[in-house]
């Protein structure tokens, strides 16, 4: 019935982590790029830099 | 049937259930503006800044972005003194239009919007150079000059500022009721029928002769057809700063094209093109 | 034997309606480029058929200087401006009946038009994985629709009519600007028809083989007129909404091309293609839901569910990017004319989206229960149990956030305020930030409500599927602190243009999440060990789910029907041509969803009748026992 585990408990939980990590750098990235294809540039920080 | 009549009750009630939405709402009604009738020989300026105010919260649509801060996406016009606000902004270097004065400012403000944008205000991305505002003079508002002076009296007096605007005179009143229920054709008397009375129309003639080569201010038009081909006349007549005549000052007016129709531009041009002296 | 005396039945019939569907076709072309080339111009037509004229003199001139003249004048023409006079008074309301059959037309327009898109999908589904249920599914699909395209012949005819005689000068000025274009229109009708026939009547005739793909092209063919046929017909509402190739008065300055190719012609189009196939997906669910209701035998009821799954699984599907397309709709609408875009989002029209709100809000919970409730259907489902719980909390706070307008009850006083054309407190309820991150909120939901029923029948057996689920958690989470991120701090800490912005970097925040949810399951269910099954194991109360989708599409479909055209205000074509006729202001919210109801009920019973007439053809009357005497 399970799928496989092949990491473990602890194993699967750095990975989850690692990949929330991963994936707010992702749509870090995405804002940017929405904002700005819309003439609204950000700062590294995210605030408007218009 | 019995399934029918219970998934149809079912689907029934669903649809009555999302009327009742719509009742629970403000029940308003959008109303299409309304021709106005001034009666000259009783307007007071009272009525006319009253005008003024009607016509900033209903027909010009002025209030759909002119709101108090947080709701609004322009400056918020009826909570600032305007006449105050528009010495500021005519101080400001980044200013570039003609205005003088606050009366001119508004109306230049309204009839060019992007002449001078507010900080923060202007079209996305457009650092403030363009105006997101239509002209209030072209459809869909399309404000007559009477109703822009009577936004400006309103703008005035509402702060407890002079009113600089005059009354309407007969000749104003008059474009109004030549609009009539047709539409706000007010701001442009009827077109021309032929080329001759376009002519008169736009009184070309009062600077340019049509039967001799004599210059009066600009030059005669008797041989134009000969010198200048119709997409020149054309042109001459739409961007007259285009090419000047030698020896001619820039004198010509530059607003024709926004002045006249489609139809009576044609009619000139092949008349004046047919000008073969 | 018996099957092969019917195909070659069926053939002999096909031959001569296919001959004269041929001879259609053909003059409808001749005629057409006859038009295009101008050889069918007026004076053409008209001149004599022999002329007398002596030897070596050139032919009489038939005046053609003047009718040059008359010509370039008649091009420069202006929009005319109809006073009230003008307008014909049938004793009720011009726009009252044009708002009825115009609905009607574009309900079954829009059905017909998206069934043969998912059908042909389906039928492609069948001849790839060689498993026959899905050809005779699609069979089914093309059926009960079928009669569809005759109602919405019938009412694009009456709409017509009811258009040239209430609106002659507006119709009068639409003909003058499209000209032969409409001409094109009306001879897609024959392409479609053609196609349509020989698609569903062929069906079993070209089943196997290479005949398949005959088939198949036919589908291709007829879902191409189809959708010339939609584009077409969306030129002509978003030039009223957005005239392009006229000057400021109407005159036509540009070709047939510039015209139709309006600032939202494009958007418009993009939204009708995918709103279709949601609508079109809901009504044939509707139809199944009834069925399994109607039926004990276990094999039917298993088929039926399987096709109110299908159903379903179409009209969520095709739902969840929707947003996405009103998103780029309204945004060009604020790009043509920021007024335009503030009558709807921001006026008294702000209103309706209130009610929009609840609408997709009871799309959204109908989809979620019936996916919860179809899990039931399998033994994996049971791992997720707990996750829907929270599902199920997320969505119902959100669709509550969602509906709460700003102001709840208005006082007499706060109404009286609202007196004018516009409304001064709930203006930037288009852009409500807390809104927004419902909206999008909702939509990850059902999504995931979607994954996890995908998921329920299925074990994954590639190494790497931990780290695959690991990511997916990743990608949900990041996803909602992304868009409550988004939300909250340009919405409320930064200025209106970069809270306006932010919507659509939500709305691509979802996006992703669905592109990668789709990616990821995709990649980690290949061979995946499949659990068994049991189709028709679902409660009966899980069908009234099938029942609401279609209710609130058709609903939803009406009211923005309705707002889409009343963006123009007192415009037939804004800017251009004024609405002076009697109906030319903006009716109370409780008229138009009076009017909203009716259409909707009225459809209901037009579609109704379409299943019952596609019922019709599968059963037969027992032979009566023959009595004495016999009748006479």
């Amino acid at each position: 019935m399970e799928e496989q585990n092949t990491l473990g408990v602890g194993g699967r939980l750095v990975a989850v982590a690692i990949a929330i990590i991963i994936m707010l750098a992702v749509f870090y990235g995405l804002d940017h790029m929405i904002m700005g294809m819309q003439g609204l540039p950000l700062n590294p920080d995210l605030s408007p830099a218009g | 049937m019995k399934v029918l009549f219970k998934t149809l009750g079912f689907s029934l009630g669903l649809t009555l259930l999302f009327t009742l939405v719509t009742y629970l709402l403000p029940q308003v009604k959008g109303e299409a503006p309304v021709e106005k009738k001034v009666d000259l020989s009783s307007l007071t300026m009272e009525d006319f800044i009253a005008l003024g105010d009607d016509i900033f919260h209903n027909k010009g649509t002025c209030t759909l972005c002119h709101k108090p801060a947080p709701l609004g996406r322009a400056p918020d016009i009826e909570g600032d003194d305007m006449v105050a606000e528009s010495a500021k902004r005519l101080a400001d270097p980044r200013y570039k239009g003609d205005a003088k004065d606050a009366e001119g400012y508004l109306r230049e403000s309204m009839l060019h919007p992007s002449k001078y944008v507010v900080a923060g205000w202007g079209k996305k991305g457009s650092n403030d150079s363009e105006s997101p505002m239509p002209p209030v003079d072209k459809p869909p508002i399309q404000l007559s000059a009477m109703e822009i002076d009577a936004v400006i009296a309103w703008l005035e007096a509402k702060d407890g500022n002079e009113v600089t605007v005059a009354l309407p005179t007969a000749a104003a009143a008059a474009e109004v009721a030549a609009g009539g229920a047709g539409g706000d054709a007010g701001k442009a008397p009827a077109p021309a029928a032929t080329a001759e009375e376009a002519l008169a129309k736009f009184a070309c003639v009062s600077c340019h002769s049509l039967d001799s080569k004599d210059t009066l201010v600009g030059p005669g038009l008797v041989d134009v057809g000969s010198r200048l081909t119709s997409e020149q006349v054309r042109q001459s007549i739409l961007d007259p700063g285009a090419v000047i005549a030698e020896g001619f000052p820039p004198a010509m007016p530059t607003d024709f094209g926004a002045k006249m129709t489609v139809n009576e531009l044609e009619m000139i041009v092949k008349y004046l093109a047919e000008k073969k002296g | 034997m018996m099957k092969q005396t019917r195909f070659s039945y069926i053939r002999g019939m096909m031959r001569p309606v296919l001959m004269f569907m041929t001879v259609l076709l053909f003059t409808g072309m001749a005629t057409l480029v006859l038009a295009e080339t101008g050889a069918g111009s007026a004076q053409a037509r008209i001149a004599p058929v022999g002329e007398v004229r002596l030897q070596g003199q050139p032919p009489v001139e038939i005046a053609p200087a003047a009718a040059k003249a008359a010509e370039e004048k008649a091009e420069l023409e202006a929009a005319p401006q109809p006073r009230r006079a003008d307008y014909p008074n049938v004793g009720m309301s011009s726009r009252a009946i044009v708002w009825v059959l115009a609905q009607m037309h574009l309900f079954f327009g829009a059905l017909v038009l998206a069934v043969p898109l998912f059908v042909l999908m389906i039928e492609l589904v069948g001849v790839y994985t060689g498993d026959e249920r899905y050809d005779d599914m699609a069979h089914e699909f093309m059926k009960i629709s079928l009669t569809g395209f005759s109602i919405t012949a019938i009412f694009g005819g009456s709409l017509a009519l009811a258009l040239f005689m209430l609106y002659p000068d507006f119709m009068g000025y639409m003909m003058h600007v499209f000209g032969a274009q409409v001409l094109v229109y009306a001879s897609m009708f024959f392409f479609e028809s053609f196609f349509l026939y020989v698609y569903y009547y062929g069906w079993n005739a070209f089943r196997y083989g290479n005949l398949k793909w005959v088939h198949l092209t036919l589908g291709l063919l007829l879902n191409a007129s189809g959708l010339t046929i939609m584009v077409l017909a969306n030129s002509w509402a978003t030039f009223m909404m957005a005239p392009s190739g006229v000057n400021e008065v109407g005159a036509v300055v540009g070709n047939i091309w510039e015209i139709m190719k309006g600032p939202l012609w494009n958007p418009i189009n993009l939204h009708r293609f995918i709103a279709n196939i949601g609508f079109g997906g809901a009504v044939v669910g509707a139809y199944a839901a009834f069925k399994f209701l109607s039926t004990t035998d276990p094999e039917k009821r298993a088929h039926y569910d399987w096709m109110g799954y299908t159903s379903n699984f179409i009209a969520i599907l095709a739902f969840l990017p929707l947003p996405f397309a009103g998103y780029y709709l309204m945004a060009e609408i604020y790009s043509y004319s920021q007024q335009m875009g503030i009558t709807a989002m921001g006026g008294i029209l702000a209103w309706l989206f209130i009610v929009q709100a609840v609408l997709i809000g009871t799309i959204l919970l109908a989809g979620n229960f019936y996916l919860w409730s179809g899990m039931s259907r399998t033994e994996g489902s049971e791992r997720y149990k707990g996750l829907i719980k929270v599902i199920a909390f997320v969505l119902v706070v959100s669709f509550l956030i969602w509906v709460t307008p700003h102001t709840l009850i208005l006082s007499a006083s706060e109404i009286s305020l609202l007196g004018g054309s516009h409304h001064h407190i709930l203006g930037p309820l288009g852009i409500m930030p807390a809104k927004n991150i419902a909206v999008n909120l909702m939509l990850i939901a059902t999504f995931l409500s979607f994954q996890l029923y995908r998921r329920s029948d299925k074990v994954a057996t590639v190494r790497w599927a931990p780290l695959g689920n690991a990511l997916l958690i990743g990608v949900y989470v990041a996803a909602v602190v992304n868009i409550i991120f988004l939300g909250v701090y340009y919405g409320y800490f930064t200025n209106t243009v970069y809270k306006v912005g932010s919507s659509v970097a939500q709305v691509s925040t979802t996006l992703v999440v669905i592109v990668a949810g789709l990616v990821i399951d995709t990649l980690m269910f290949r061979n995946a060990k499949r659990l068994p099954s049991h189709w028709g194991r679902i409660p009966d109360r899980a069908q009234y789910a099938l029942f609401a989708l279609p209710i609130a599409f058709t609903w939803l479909m009406a009211l923005m029907g309705y707002v889409r055209s009343s963006v123009k205000t007192h415009w037939h074509v804004y800017t251009v041509m004024k609405d002076n006729s009697p109906d030319n202001f903006i009716p109370t919210i409780g008229y138009a969803g009076n009017m909203i109801t009716l259409v909707t009920v009225l459809f209901l019973l037009c579609v109704l009748f379409m299943f019952w007439v596609a019922n019709l053809s599968g059963s037969r009357q027992a032979k009566p026992e023959a009595t004495a005497g016999g009748e006479a």
